[in-house]
């Protein structure tokens, strides 16, 4: 195959690889225990601030997992921002879907 | 600093021509074409996924007002152990399957380190646990389903005055029809993700015992099959928040 040389030069990865990805794992493990702390400490409660704080350690979370264990942090600046920006058509349906869902809710059974 | 000298010998750090770059011949991402592939079909999904949990926040958020069926809240439906019949214990068994997904994606990522070595012995014995990992996690899973579908002894009480217990597609005993669609949907469709990756990791398993990456000179492929099988683990983070926490 003409093109194994050229693979093989782009698969060096860093010396202390391993050593990152336990790292990673450990906050990784953190991060979810203090999820899971926050939950049953406050369970019973509704607050959207409790619901902020679980959707930031999931992206946290995310970026560990996206940085460390699929190697983007190491990538060309291209390819990062190939494959990141897109995430905000992503936010923007959210946007739009919740805030709808919201309004059916309130036409349907506050305001009816 | 080991640290900056390993990221700066990295080739995709590397200043490269910008004519030589763009000009063909070579990726301009400096990936090969699978891994980039790989890529483009992890973003793919990820609208995919994205698009299903959007719609469960946006069918929940129209719920809000609705107090004759309102949309449960998690700690009353998900709070079963196995061998721990008839406890509360909310979010527990959902921690342990995260645990065990989380530890399946660190083994995949020794794997993929022991391939840059050309280890065989050590690829082969961490794909192996991943593998396991995957079983393992399908493995609660299907427990969950059975524990949502069978339901518990109180049920719910219809208009007709009989009892249902558990959830199908037409009713359930926990909140209205669409929070069992929701569930069956999503956790499905993230079930079938971890058992296509079962499948294909078994698969780069085969290989990697046949000795097919080492004839070939690089374990790239179990490099496309760990980006495949982190992405499977990032949606659980999501899945996880969005469907146990919240």
């Amino acid at each position: 195959m003409e093109h194994t040389e050229e693979i093989r030069e782009h698969m060096e990865a860093p010396k202390d690889m391993k050593k990152q990805i336990w790292k990673t794992f450990w906050i990784l493990f953190v991060l979810t225990v203090l999820n899971i702390a926050i939950y049953l400490k406050f369970l019973g409660t509704d607050s959207p601030i409790k619901n902020y704080v679980f959707i930031t350690l999931s992206f946290a979370k995310a970026y560990f997992i996206i940085g460390t264990f699929m190697h983007l942090k190491l990538e060309r600046k291209s390819l990062r921002y190939l494959i990141i920006l897109p995430v905000i058509f992503i936010l923007y349906l959210l946007i739009i879907a919740l805030t709808e869902g919201s309004s059916i809710s309130f036409l349907k059974y506050i305001y009816k | 600093m080991s640290d900056t000298t390993s990221i700066t010998s990295d080739p995709a750090k590397e200043p490269v021509e910008q004519k030589a770059l763009w000009g063909g011949g070579r990726s301009p991402f400096t990936i090969s074409y699978g891994k980039f592939m790989m890529w483009i079909f992890l973003l793919s999904d990820t609208f995919t996924f994205s698009a299903l949990l959007i719609g469960y926040g946006f069918t929940r958020h129209s719920f809000e007002g609705n107090t004759v069926t309102p949309w449960p809240t998690p700690d009353q439906v998900f709070n079963h152990f196995p061998f721990l019949h008839g406890m509360h214990l909310p979010l527990i068994f959902v921690s342990v399957m995260t645990f065990i997904l989380m530890f399946s994606s660190v083994t995949m990522g020794f794997a993929v380190e022991a391939g840059h070595r050309m280890a065989k012995k050590e690829v082969s014995f961490y794909m192996l646990l991943t593998i396991l990992g995957g079983i393992g996690f399908l493995g609660c899973m299907a427990w969950e389903w059975a524990q949502f579908i069978n339901g518990t002894e109180a049920g719910k009480m219809l208009a007709d005055g009989s009892v249902f217990h558990g959830a199908n597609l037409h009713l359930n005993e926990y909140g209205p029809t669409a929070f069992a669609d929701l569930f069956f949907i999503v956790t499905g469709f993230h079930g079938v993700h971890v058992l296509s990756g079962i499948i294909i990791n078994s698969t780069i398993y085969i290989n990697v015992l046949k000795g097919t990456y080492e004839k070939r000179g690089h374990y790239e492929m179990v490099e496309k099959v760990g980006l495949y099988w982190h992405f499977v683990d990032l949606v659980w983070v999501f899945v996880f928040t969005f469907f146990y926490l919240i």
